[in-house]
């Protein structure tokens, strides 16, 4: 029996090509296409008076320019709202260009086509539009107080409402002996791949098809929503998706105004259009998330015991709500983690405002929801003077009462059932990890040489791999090759290693002789997307299930061949074979010329599968009624519910007591995502979404002034970490199978990021010894928090200093 | 826009003569910057790349003559001995990329306060050297920065070097940054002792709308330093060297950090480099006075 691939940390097989430059990219593409450029508006707020493209007509070079006028049809109509939800009252989404009013800075008004991006650019420069300018509405506060509104026709910003109760949790927090409140606010961040948005189209007017290259993370989300506002038919239309350099979310939305005018521009004019986003626009005119004020009222036993839990959450979501309403359904959900509430309500209401658009980035709405628990348990324990771990034992969901139903619907409408876990085991692993139980000698003892140093934890629960499905397709080739496609995308997951591990797996072929493909809807149409942590859950089954399709007729025709039981044969390292007897049997590659029953030979081996020298049977026809000739699976695999992975963080972290510089000394993890397919490819995950975790809670903000300009929309000023912030993850993992999937496995995409604001402002407030309830959390603001403290404007925590390892002081 | 690639000095600076509304490029790593942000659109660029010497530097008397074009890179490796602060501040500039390309020149172009190499030539009394057609003029740093992005630089002038004088004592330099690398400075503090006149230079980056000296914190530093021995000055010695520092300063709030914070932050900078400095400078008696 060869090694069994799946569990094992191999290499991943798509890094030598990503690495050495030979990755192929959408601006690799279509080097002969026309190029596009946007005229984006100035202004926050603003109605469009009059545009005057007059200036550009005589820049050499220039093919078209387009504005809303120039539309008509599905094209002249607002882009579709992708998720539609009872709770969204008034759902505003954008044109592809602007009709009367632009609602951010960036948005596009005019399309300029021209015979390079350098012509485009100049032509956009010359062409005047006349603004009347418009109050802007920038920051939660002032979208709620609704003194301005975003949208004409509406009276207020609130785009959705939603109120989520299991039992009467006010009654259950009035009767309770402790109560605690607490104010909550995180600012925005986002996703910043390193490649932006891309759109690349060619148009065949003799075949009536397009096809679209896009770099996104849904092919066929893009190929239907282009379809429908093109007035195409499916068929029509291909999208096929490139090296993808990074999504994190921002490239789940579709379809983007620029993403329908390219393939729009590319069919007016006969020609191949292109469009690459410059980083300028991936800041003002891609998509943020993150910004919430969370209010928490919390009622709990003498024990830490939670009796009753009431958040109201204000969640901005940007001018326009083209992706609905998943992200605070995520964070008003997600929120729980691994803990029994006792009583739960939670409402929330999402607002417009005059800047960028919000839409999940990495974690989406977990890190704010995990935020909110987490600042609540530990505002428990600092009120009860106990130990922080002890209050979130106290919490747990037991292993025992899995699948545990939490009475809620998650954000893929189906009920929250937790379907497995054990988190009193995560707990001690991680206390274990970071040595919990000394941390106070080690505190005490830095205190005396005049150091601040201060630890924390955080847990969360992420329901991860919602449906409603993905397919694989397997096919052997005659050469013995395997090739397999989902409909998903790929954006450095790692998706070519998984999957080919899985598959070798399950048909017994060397990794080597199977080639992935992903995102491209001539291989696989029916597909959904890469978002939520689905990928190894989604299409990691639906390959499994299709190549055990696939080996079923394998085995049933090498069956017929080698005169054997198919029960007694097995595939090893790409031939089938007798158990026992591996002397007997046959190439997978043979197996496939069996399979296609010919009435041409092309070479040697397609001989064996002609009419006159292949086994006859006259009995039956050649491709038996049930049957299909070649050696293909297909299958869909569409789970019951999400699957939810786990896990804990902890961060030791030294703030300078004079410039308040804070420094991450420690971080560990400790991760549940049930069975792994690559240990390897896990820990990358994790570590990429720890150094976003640390990048929300120290670094990214958008900084957007009182008229709505971003300020820092430049990777000078939007500061990302770099392998100097980012710290040495100290990992360990936790195999608790999923119930749900053939593999038993959970996602682990979007986890590292997750508890990364809420653990850190645990130890910067243990360091400091108040309370800390804002992030990200800089420096200078450090800074004013200690004043503050200083002059008595903060009050201490009750148990400050004293919160961890109680049970051996 | 024009580009004007001379392959000489002299023809570089009847260009700039010509065209005194020419921006001067070496590196880009400014002027780049604005152009590709729309910030700004010279009408004609002075490539200097092609001239010889701008890149080079040699000893000029005590000191040493910097060419305007020598990349922080070159001011790393070479001058860490003969120019300490500044060679400090060159190691923190940005990445190695942009240490390859940017030059104090540019710096000194640019004028913007935030510049890395600023406070070190103010704090050691360093001389930037202007030629036009018209012939040669030296300029102490110290009367250089005139306003925001504003110099004593005239229209017609290019820069051309800068006189660095020989370290006669221990120079320091340090900065806040909210990420370790590649940020623009929240704040930046150069500090050099000088045992010879017995005089302090400070230099301020980031804090104020051009870059700053602190010439109250310098003569009360240069008469409570024990010149002789080096002794550790006194806790509120140097902690009334670190208010003087701040009081200096004129910040203001922005994406970066508050006023009030750079103010505080620049008295930490300012009190850690003179007590390491007079550390320094009592380890390396001998050699300094």
């Amino acid at each position: 029996m060869a090694t069994r691939m799946f569990g094992m940390p191999v290499q991943r097989t798509e890094d030598e090509r990503l690495i050495t430059g030979k990755g192929g990219y959408l601006d690799d593409l279509g080097a002969g296409a026309y190029a596009a450029a946007f005229v984006r508006s100035p202004h926050a707020h603003a109605r469009v008076r009059d545009i005057d493209v007059t200036g550009a007509l005589d820049v050499e070079g220039l093919v078209a320019v387009y504005t809303h006028e120039d539309l008509s049809g599905p094209m002249a109509e607002p882009l579709p709202l992708l998720i539609p939800h009872p709770a969204i009252l008034d759902g505003r989404t954008p044109y592809a260009l602007a009709k009367e009013y632009v609602h951010y800075v960036g948005e596009p008004v005019v399309m300029v086509v021209a015979r390079d991006r350098y012509v485009a650019e100049d032509a956009v420069g010359r062409i005047a539009v006349d603004y009347e300018t418009l109050d802007p509405v920038v920051g939660i506060e002032a979208a709620a107080r609704a003194e301005r509104v975003v949208h004409a026709g509406m009276s207020d910003n609130v785009a959705a409402h939603l109120v989520q109760e299991v039992g009467d949790a006010r009654a259950a927090i009035a009767a309770a002996p402790n109560r605690i409140e607490l104010d909550l606010d995180i600012e925005r961040s986002a996703c910043t791949p390193m490649e932006g948005r891309g759109v690349y189209a060619r148009w065949d007017g003799r075949d009536a098809m397009l096809r679209l290259y896009s770099s996104t993370q849904t092919a066929s989300g893009v190929r239907a929503a282009v379809a429908a506002k093109l007035g195409l038919q499916l068929g029509q239309v291909e999208v096929v998706v490139p090296d993808v350099g990074g999504g994190f979310g921002v490239k789940i939305v579709h379809p983007w105004p620029e993403e329908l005018m390219v393939p729009w521009a590319a069919r007016a004019l006969g020609h191949e259009v292109k469009w690459a986003e410059d980083r300028r626009e991936h800041f003002t005119a891609a998509a943020h998330e993150r910004a919430q004020r969370q209010h928490v009222t919390v009622g709990f036993d003498d024990e830490g015991r939670l009796l009753g839990l009431d958040v109201d959450i204000l969640h901005d979501n940007g001018a326009y709500l083209p992706y609905g309403i998943i992200v605070p359904i995520v964070t008003s959900t997600q929120l729980l983690g691994p803990y029994k509430p006792g009583a739960y309500r939670v409402e929330f209401r999402s607002l417009y405002t005059t800047t960028a658009i919000v839409t999940p980035y990495r974690g989406a709405g977990r890190p704010q929801g995990v935020f909110a628990m987490e600042r609540t348990m530990d505002a428990i324990a600092a009120h009860l003077g106990m130990d922080r771990a002890d209050v979130r034992a106290a919490n747990f969901i037991q292993p025992e009462e899995m699948p545990y139903d939490q009475g809620l619907l998650f954000q893929d409408g189906r009920p929250l059932i937790y379907d497995s876990g054990d988190y009193p085991a995560s707990l001690e692993k991680i206390k274990k990890l970071v040595g919990w139980d000394d941390f106070t000698a080690y505190r005490d003892a830095a205190r005396a040489e005049g150091r601040k140093v201060g630890i924390g934890l955080a847990c969360y629960v992420e329901g991860t791999g919602p449906g409603p499905y993905e397919g694989g397709h397997v096919q052997v080739e005659t050469s013995g090759k395997v090739r397999v496609a989902t409909g998903l995308t790929t954006q450095g997951q790692g998706h070519q290693t998984a999957l080919a591990q899985i598959v070798a797996d399950e048909l017994g072929v060397p990794m080597s002789d199977i080639s992935v493909t992903t995102g491209d809807t001539r291989r696989m149409p029916y597909s959904v997307g890469t978002f939520a942590s689905r990928g190894a859950v989604m299409s990691g089954s639906a390959v499994a299930l299709a190549a055990r399709r696939l080996k079923e007729k394998a085995l049933r025709i090498a069956a017929d061949a080698l005169e054997a039981d198919a029960e007694d044969l097995e595939i090893v390292d790409g031939r089938v074979q007798v158990r026992g007897t591996p002397s007997a049997g046959i190439e997978l590659g043979t197996v496939a010329v069996l399979s296609n029953p010919l009435r041409y030979a092309f070479d040697e081996a397609s001989k064996a599968a002609t009419q006159f020298t292949g086994a006859a049977d006259y009995t039956r026809p050649p491709v038996a009624a049930d049957d299909e000739p070649g050696l293909e699976g297909t299958d869909f695999y569409s789970p019951l519910r999400s699957t939810f992975a786990s896990g804990m963080h902890a961060v030791v972290v030294e703030t300078d007591p004079e410039t308040a510089e804070i420094r991450i000394l420690r971080y560990c993890v400790v991760h549940d995502c049930g069975k792994l397919v690559n240990p390897l490819i896990v820990e990358g995950q994790v570590h990429g979404g720890v150094a976003q975790g640390v990048a929300g809670a120290l670094y990214e903000r958008m900084e957007y002034d009182s008229g709505g300009q971003l300020l820092n929309a430049s990777f000078m000023d939007f500061l990302m970490p770099y392998a100097s912030e980012v710290p040495k993850v100290e990992i360990d993992h936790l195999e608790t199978p999923s119930p749900l999937n053939p593999l038993g496995i959970k996602g682990a995409g979007e986890a590292g990021v997750i508890p990364g604001a809420a653990v850190i402002a645990a130890a910067v407030e243990d360091a400091e010894g108040f309370a800390i309830t804002r992030m990200p959390v800089s420096p200078s603001e450090l800074f004013h928090l200690r004043r503050r403290f200083d002059k008595g404007g903060i009050a201490p925590l009750p148990g400050a200093y004293s919160r961890t390892g109680e049970a051996n002081a | 826009m024009e580009f004007l690639s001379p392959a000489t000095w002299e023809e570089a600076l009847a260009a700039k003569s010509e065209r005194p509304d020419a921006v001067p490029i070496m590196g880009g790593t400014d002027v780049m910057v604005e152009i590709n942000f729309d910030r700004r659109r010279p009408p004609a660029l002075i490539d200097l790349t092609r001239v010889p010497g701008l890149r080079e530097w040699r000893a000029d008397g005590d000191g040493v003559r910097l060419g305007a074009g020598v990349p922080y890179t070159g001011i790393v490796d070479a001058l860490g001995g003969a120019a300490p602060a500044l060679a400090a501040a060159a190691r923190s500039v940005a990445s190695p990329q942009i240490r390859n390309r940017g030059s104090v020149g540019g710096n000194l172009g640019g004028a913007s306060p935030a510049g890395d190499a600023h406070p070190p030539l103010l704090a050691t009394d360093a001389v930037v050297e202007l030629a036009s057609v018209g012939g040669v003029r030296r300029v102490p740093a110290r009367e250089f920065y005139l306003g925001p992005r504003r110099t004593a630089r005239r229209d017609d002038e290019l820069i051309a070097a800068v006189l660095l004088p020989a370290p006669a004592g221990p120079q320091r330099f340090a900065k806040v940054g909210t990420r370790n690398a590649m940020v623009i400075a929240v704040v930046s503090f150069a500090l050099a002792l000088d045992a010879r006149s017995r005089t302090v230079g400070t230099g301020i980056g980031s804090a104020g709308p051009t870059p700053l000296r602190a010439p109250g914190a310098e003569e009360f530093a240069a008469a409570e330093f024990d010149w002789e021995g080096g002794a550790p000055l006194p806790e509120s010695a140097v902690h009334r060297f670190g208010e003087l520092v701040a009081a200096a300063a004129r910040p203001i709030d922005d994406v970066r950090g508050s006023a009030g914070y750079r103010r505080h932050a620049l008295a930490v900078l300012a009190r850690r480099a003179l007590a390491r400095a007079a550390a320094d400078y009592r380890e390396g008696g001998a050699r300094c006075a």
